[in-house]
């Protein structure tokens, strides 16, 4: 692609981002905070010292969610269950992390493996209901995640619970069976490693497979790809696994990873799935892109929790800023203008 | 068990449909003009939050009322715009548009209301339940019937007004024209935008309607996210209806009566977080019948 | 001063001037031809007219005064209709919601279904188009969808009624009896322009022709004083070739065979029952007018479509329960009808376009892996093969013209050297220079022994091309006739269904 042409594609998105700015501000001013005050604790909170590490830890689950989302999004499809898949991967990592007979490190890795595995399964469901029953996937997906953390919430509630604690939490994972901290004193753990491995296994298999080439002629005609002989149901249902299995990786890593248990609630707290489907959409389902836009809003949103806890400015206006962004791109039909 | 289905449970069957049927008639024209609006549960948010904010600021129902029509309707313009005049994608606008206003009410509940998660007021004007003197003493289904909030009602008539409007007049056939084929009507001198805008504002009200029913309905109380994705099941309504008014009102009576007998349930002794995935689970499971039977509208639902 | 004039139109779009000071000038009551290749400027000319796009230079005068038209609905209410060549109308509603759709009778705030359905049966009988009110479009024919549009017209007290290509999915029979409409319409002072590229037809029912060629006017004439040689020059700058040369061969082993196709449900079969076989070294045109079932057909060969019952075989292989990929594998390529929804990705790159159906094996795929730059010198290479227009193998197809996105269509699926090739519609929409080029590429393919399917809806194509011909009429092979039996008479009977001109 010619520089000019790159430019082309970025501009929008820079304008949007700069328009979502200015529209937080306003907001911020209208409710008699000031839109100054907002930016710079913005930014501060995102990459100044310390922050700076939060940012990265933070940017390690959202960069996996933005390339779960990205996966079929390349398809055309939209995976609205990501939470619910990264919620039962997440369960399932807990139960082997605490219950498999087995040494601590073959726990950990059969944890990760298990929770890649079981997200992988329950979007693969949704995929059966599309292609057996036409359930379109962006309702299936949808709809999927209530039960899913319904399972997760009883389980932690009845069988699997902590008494020790107040929260509806499993136990503690033994230290033995977790993901060690890659940079010692910071939150950043080796879950990082882990993911950096997924991003680039992905952007090669989009780049240079035939399994990407595929894919993105899907993306860009499903009749064409169906003409040249991909098969259509199969694709969907690896590009449904993989995106799950992604997903799953991501809450077992949390657990493993970060919150050494399992606590009801609060791995869908910080929202990843939502961010990293909005960045997967402001990428247009390309991984590269799509990895800059995901550390982009892991920046934005440390910032909003340094900010909330310095000027009490409300954190959840990054999640209004980012709404903003692509919902700007989008009007402009910079995100996949219909075919009229 | 056999006081299963009793008085209560009808009762929180229509009292769970209401908002669900006023979204999905949103859905409903939305669709029959050619768009597909998936923001429904965000509209009904923006509704249900401006709807308390209303009641409490001004102290009356009407000032939520109108509080709620005015905000989701500004709020609907920002699909109008997206969606019906620009051309953009009705998919990615109405994801953004869902959590926008997930974000939106949340950020001015703290800074409204000064609390997080839930804001209640017992002391906030709701909305009244009315008495229909013959239909009220009838068994079982008394209350149900007979005593419900005026919106409820409302609900029902702008069900059978829908269905007339579309088969019966000059504007409703332009707009199953417009839907079917947006050119055609065109080059036939439609103003076939105009028509697919206003068509998106006034699903903003009925959407408000909806969310004014969610937080006034019954408790008078917000709490973020408190529409818990029945704006999807709207869709799904919708889908499973093919937007025809009369058979999209019976798959939200279907679900209305699933999300009841979860409740039910929950009164029972079954945990809550298994009966809070009732009418999903039902919702599916329909999807999938029809799907089977090949009755499913196959919309283009990929990006 | 003429009825209907157009006065030094002049449209630009970016690299190309469609209408270079164009002037036409039409009589009341005229039956007038508006004639050039794709892409001579015709459409454009019309579209102006009716309002769907505004000139860069120029005006329009009707009856001496000049029209300002923002939109169709200007034009409309000025009296000009048109009836394009892809119908707008609304399938699932009835012919009377169609004909009365934005100017409905009412009654009160409804619709007043009794005036509107006697309306429209009014005027149906008084121009002689029969039809029912109450019937869904869905379920119309295409020849009585096409007398619905001219009933939307006359509804709308049409005054100057454009027809853009209207004959192109009649049979001929239909077509007479359009020309029958037309003249009487022309009769009782209503003014036609009749868009085509047809000259027979052109030569049977019109009184005057303009004739258009790289968005000027070359030729102006009345009918009668002209001829089709004329006319064909004027329209390409050169006496062309109407039939192409064959040379005659002996038709090898079987490489497609079909055993009683049938294809759809019980109440509506969009094949019944075909049965036919293809050889080395042959063309088998199908002929017929669109819509009685041909594209399905295809569409069961190659598996975009599933039979209800029957067998397809391909190189001896039965195909009948494989997927696409399997039956491309066993030997068959697919020019398909629509180049840009089905055959192409407007979005992806010459390359990628080229690449479709070999990413999975060398030379360009290493196992999983492509090889790029072998992907980039294939595309260089069938570029330069084909004679394809296009800055580099990188840049995106959808900016292509219609003749250059087909040669690119064609490149590829001629690339796979299978043993059957399906070629449908191969040069709609195409420019004369093209056509000849993918003529000559199908018959190269058949001088290499490959068996060749052609559908079209082009009679002369069909004729100048197959060794042997079928003509389908509602999903059913009717007739078989050797290339040198048949002609336009003929092939025009047995499309209509009628068997009796059995020669």
């Amino acid at each position: 692609m010619n520089l000019r042409r790159q430019a082309a594609t970025l501009l929008p998105i820079v304008t949007a981002v700069l328009v979502g700015f200015a529209v937080c501000g306003v907001i911020a001013a209208l409710v008699g905070l000031s839109p100054w005050v907002m930016f710079t604790e913005l930014i501060k909170g995102a990459v100044e010292g310390p922050q700076l590490f939060e940012t990265v830890a933070r940017a390690v689950p959202l960069v996996g969610m933005t390339l779960a989302a990205g996966i079929p999004l390349r398809a055309g499809i939209v995976n609205l269950g990501a939470d619910g898949q990264l919620v039962l991967g997440a369960c399932a990592a807990a139960i082997v992390a605490l219950y498999l007979p087995a040494p601590d490190a073959v726990r950990l890795v059969a944890a990760l493996a298990v929770g890649a595995i079981i997200g992988g399964g329950y979007a693969a469901l949704a995929a059966a209901g599309e292609i057996v029953a036409k359930v379109p996937l962006l309702l299936s997906t949808w709809l999927l995640t209530y039960p899913a953390k319904g399972l997760c919430g009883y389980l932690v509630r009845s069988p699997l619970r902590d008494p020790v604690t107040a929260w509806p939490s499993s136990k503690r994972i033994a230290v033995g069976a977790r993901l060690g901290h890659l940079i010692p004193g910071t939150p950043v753990n080796q879950g990082l490693l882990l993911i950096a491995v997924a991003a680039v296994l992905i952007v090669f298999i989009d780049r240079r497979t035939s399994v990407g080439y595929e894919l993105r002629m899907r993306g860009l005609n499903e009749r064409f790809a169906r003409y040249g002989g991909v098969a259509l149901s199969r694709q969907t249902a690896w590009l449904m696994f993989a995106s799950g299995a992604l997903a799953g990786l991501v809450g077992a890593i949390m657990v493993v990873g970060s919150q050494y248990r399992f606590t009801d609630g609060a791995l869908t707290a910080p929202q990843y799935s939502w961010s990293g489907t909005l960045a997967a959409l402001l990428a247009g389902g390309e991984p590269i892109a799509g990895i800059v836009a995901a550390v982009l809003f892991a920046a934005l949103q440390t910032g909003g929790f340094a900010m909330e806890r310095s000027v009490e400015i409300p954190r959840v206006l990054t999640m209004v800023l980012e709404s903003v962004i692509i919902l700007f791109l989008s009007m402009r039909g910079a995100i996949w203008r219909r075919a009229s | 068990m056999g006081a299963l289905f009793n008085a209560t449970f009808f009762d929180q069957a229509v009292l769970g449909i209401t908002p669900i049927l006023l979204a999905a008639l949103a859905g409903t024209l939305s669709e029959r003009v050619g768009l597909f609006n998936i923001a429904l549960d965000g509209q009904m948010l923006v509704g249900a939050f401006a709807a308390v904010a209303g009641s409490h600021f001004t102290g009356t129902l009407s000032g939520g009322i109108a509080a709620a029509v005015l905000a989701t309707v500004a709020f609907s313009a920002l699909l109008a715009f997206g969606s019906a005049v620009l051309r953009g994608n009705d998919i990615v606008i109405g994801i953004s548009l869902n959590l926008l206003a997930a974000g939106l009410t949340s950020f001015l509940l703290r800074v409204l209301f000064g609390v997080s998660g839930t804001f209640s007021d017992s002391s906030m004007a709701g909305l009244p339940r009315l008495h229909v003197p013959g239909v009220a003493a009838l068994p079982v289904l008394g209350r149900a019937l007979g005593e419900q909030n005026a919106l409820v009602y409302l609900s029902w008539l702008l069900v059978l007004l829908t269905a007339v409007f579309l088969d019966r007049t000059p504007w409703g056939l332009r707009l199953r024209g417009i839907g079917e084929q947006f050119d055609a009507a065109v080059t036939l001198g439609t103003k076939a935008v105009r028509y697919r805008i206003v068509v998106t504002l006034v699903g903003g009200a009925l959407c408000g309607l909806a969310g004014l029913q969610l937080s006034l309905g019954s408790l008078t109380l917000f709490s973020e996210n408190m529409t818990a994705g029945r704006g999807w099941i709207a869709v799904a309504a919708v889908m499973l209806g093919r937007a025809r008014p009369l058979a999209v009102a019976s798959a939200c009576l279907l679900f209305g009566l699933s999300d009841a007998l979860g409740l039910r349930l929950q009164g029972e002794g079954l945990p809550n977080q298994i009966t809070d995935s009732a009418p999903y689970v039902v919702t599916l499971v329909a999807l999938v019948i029809a799907g089977l039977r090949q009755r499913i509208d196959a919309r283009r639902v990929v990006i | 001063m003429a009825y209907l004039e157009m006065i030094d139109i002049v449209k630009r779009y970016p690299g190309v001037l469609a209408n270079d000071h164009v002037e036409l000038a039409v009589e009341r009551g005229e039956i007038h031809a508006v004639m050039g290749e794709n892409g001579a400027g015709k459409s454009t000319l019309m579209s102006i007219l009716y309002g769907l796009q505004c000139p860069d230079e120029g005006y329009i005068r009707l009856a001496g005064s000049t029209l300002f038209l923002r939109s169709p609905l200007d034009a409309i209410a000025h009296g000009i209709g048109m009836v394009h060549q892809s119908f707008k109308l609304f399938e699932s509603l009835t012919v009377w919601e169609n004909v009365v759709f934005g100017r409905e009778p009412r009654r009160g705030p409804f619709v007043d279904a009794a005036a509107a359905r006697s309306q429209v049966a009014a005027l149906a009988k008084l121009h002689g188009l029969p039809i029912d009110p109450d019937a869904r479009v869905r379920d119309l024919p295409v020849g009585v969808r096409q007398r619905l549009e001219i009933l939307k017209a006359l509804h709308r007290d049409v005054r100057v009624l454009i027809l853009d290509e209207p004959t192109a999915v009649l049979t001929p029979g239909e077509v007479a009896t359009l020309f029958e409409v037309m003249r009487s319409l022309a009769a009782s002072g209503c003014t036609i322009l009749l868009v085509t590229h047809k000259l027979n037809e052109v030569m049977t029912v019109t009184d005057r022709i303009t004739v258009l060629r790289d968005g000027r006017v070359t030729e102006r004439r009345v009918t009668a004083d002209t001829n089709p040689t004329d006319i064909v020059r004027a329209m390409t700058g050169r006496n062309v070739q109407l039939r192409a040369a064959r040379q005659a061969r002996t038709p090898g082993p079987v490489r497609l065979e079909l055993h009683d196709l049938v294809v759809g449900g019980p109440s509506r079969r969009a094949v019944d029952g075909a049965s036919f076989s293809v050889r080395s070294g042959e063309i088998v045109g199908i002929a017929g007018v669109a819509g009685n079932g041909q594209s399905e057909l295809v569409e069961a060969i190659m598996g975009l479509r599933s039979a209800a019952t029957g067998r397809v075989v391909i190189n001896g292989r039965d195909v009948t329960r494989d997927s696409i990929a399997q039956r491309r594998e066993s030997g068959v390529s697919y020019i398909a009808e629509d180049r840009v929804r089905t055959a192409s990705a407007a979005q992806a790159s010459a390359s990628h376009n080229l690449v479709m159906g070999f990413q999975r094996r060398p030379p360009l795929a290493a196992g999983a892996i492509l090889r790029l730059n072998e992907m980039r010198r294939w595309a260089r290479a069938l570029i330069d093969q084909f004679g394809i227009k296009i800055a580099s193998e990188a840049t995106r197809v959808g900016t292509l013209s219609g003749g250059n996105l087909q040669k690119v269509v064609v490149a590829r699926e001629l690339a796979h050297d299978a043993g059957v090739l399906i070629a449908e519609q191969p040069t709609r929409g195409v420019d004369v220079g093209a056509i000849e080029f993918l003529h000559a590429q199908l018959l190269a393919e058949r001088a290499r022994g490959h068996a060749i399917l052609l559908v079209s809806a082009e009679l002369s194509e069909i004729l100048a091309l197959s060794d042997r011909i079928l003509v389908m009429y509602e999903g059913r092979i009717v007739a078989e006739l050797a290339g040198t039996e048949a002609d336009e008479v003929t092939l025009g009977l047995y499309m209509t269904g009628d068997m009796s001109g059995a020669a």
